[in-house]
């Protein structure tokens, strides 16, 4: 059901602290060091889910040698969020379809004896078989 | 009873939940999960249609069906019922030839004010090869959908 890049995007986000460092790279560069800043994590702490996020080809880091600066790769992320919101569309779309069908119904005899009418008593008699547009 | 609310509390980690208010009874919104008719009239996203090989409404029954997409791919698609509590509740797993339960749906019908009625749909997600895995992964929806929601601006930007 899921590729495996997909299966490894899930894996990654499960994690508070990695989906906190996505959060923060979205907004732009950062080391290590800054990285770790807000959470009481240690720097190698910190490296290792960077690894993770690495290998889920979530961040990229630069090659210049002392920074080594993060950044967000946003494709993979892009298709985690594709995923979710292509399964909520499935049944976005089919409620919508369902919404019209059980109006259908209700209009058609078979659906009106399922309709409790309320407005039982003093119903004025419509002329049959005119119907307004 | 106390069964239910247990599993309920116990895959919360690794489900998605979709609801709608409908403006129809209730015996009515339950009566459109019940017969291929019914189900074919709006199953599936616009432009879809649904072909029935097969179906029996029972507990432990299998509804066998191919979706049509637009573009004319074909889906193959098995539920089975696993309990149905007419006009209040439907759970069925559901999946292909290859994984026959990729996930489990509990539907839930609840009659509101006013001839209305509201529909809950639980998926639970499971994985038969990677169990514990996947229970990590599908954790990492809600959660993960949040950061998504404000990752959605930089993704923009790209």
């Amino acid at each position: 059901m899921l590729s495996p890049q997909l299966d490894a995007t899930f894996a990654a986000l499960a994690d508070p602290t990695r989906r906190a460092i996505l959060s923060r790279l979205a907004q732009g560069e950062a080391t290590v060091t800054e990285l770790a800043e807000p959470f009481d994590m240690s720097l190698p702490a910190i490296s290792k889910h960077l690894k993770v996020l690495e290998r889920a080809h979530l961040i990229a880091r630069s090659r210049d040698a002392q920074w080594r600066p993060c950044r967000l790769e946003a494709a993979p992320l892009k298709d985690a969020a594709d995923w979710i919101t292509k399964y909520q569309q499935f049944w976005e779309e089919s409620f919508d379809r369902l919404d019209d069908y059980l109006q259908e119904l209700q209009a058609s005899p078979e659906g009106a004896a399922l309709t409790p009418s309320k407005e039982k008593k003093n119903v004025p008699k419509k002329r049959v078989g005119k119907h307004h547009e | 009873m106390s069964l239910k609310n247990e599993s309920v509390s116990t895959t919360s980690d690794r489900e998605i939940i979709i609801e709608r208010v409908f403006n129809a009874p209730q015996e009515l919104v339950f009566k459109a999960w019940t017969s291929p008719e019914n189900l074919g009239k709006w199953w599936g996203p616009t432009g879809f249609t649904t072909t029935t090989h097969e179906m029996e409404f029972k507990p432990g029954g299998v509804w066998r069906f191919m979706m049509h997409g637009p573009d004319g791919t074909d889906f193959p698609n098995i539920v089975r019922y696993k309990e149905i509590e007419p006009p209040h509740r439907i759970t069925y797993a559901q999946g292909n030839d290859v994984d026959p339960e990729m996930f489990e749906a509990t539907i839930t019908f609840t009659p509101q004010e006013g001839n209305k009625t509201h529909l809950q749909l639980k998926t639970v997600f499971h994985s038969a090869e990677v169990c514990e895995e996947v229970k990590t992964k599908y954790g990492a929806v809600e959660g993960g959908h949040q950061t998504l929601a404000r990752l959605a601006e930089y993704l923009e930007q790209q």
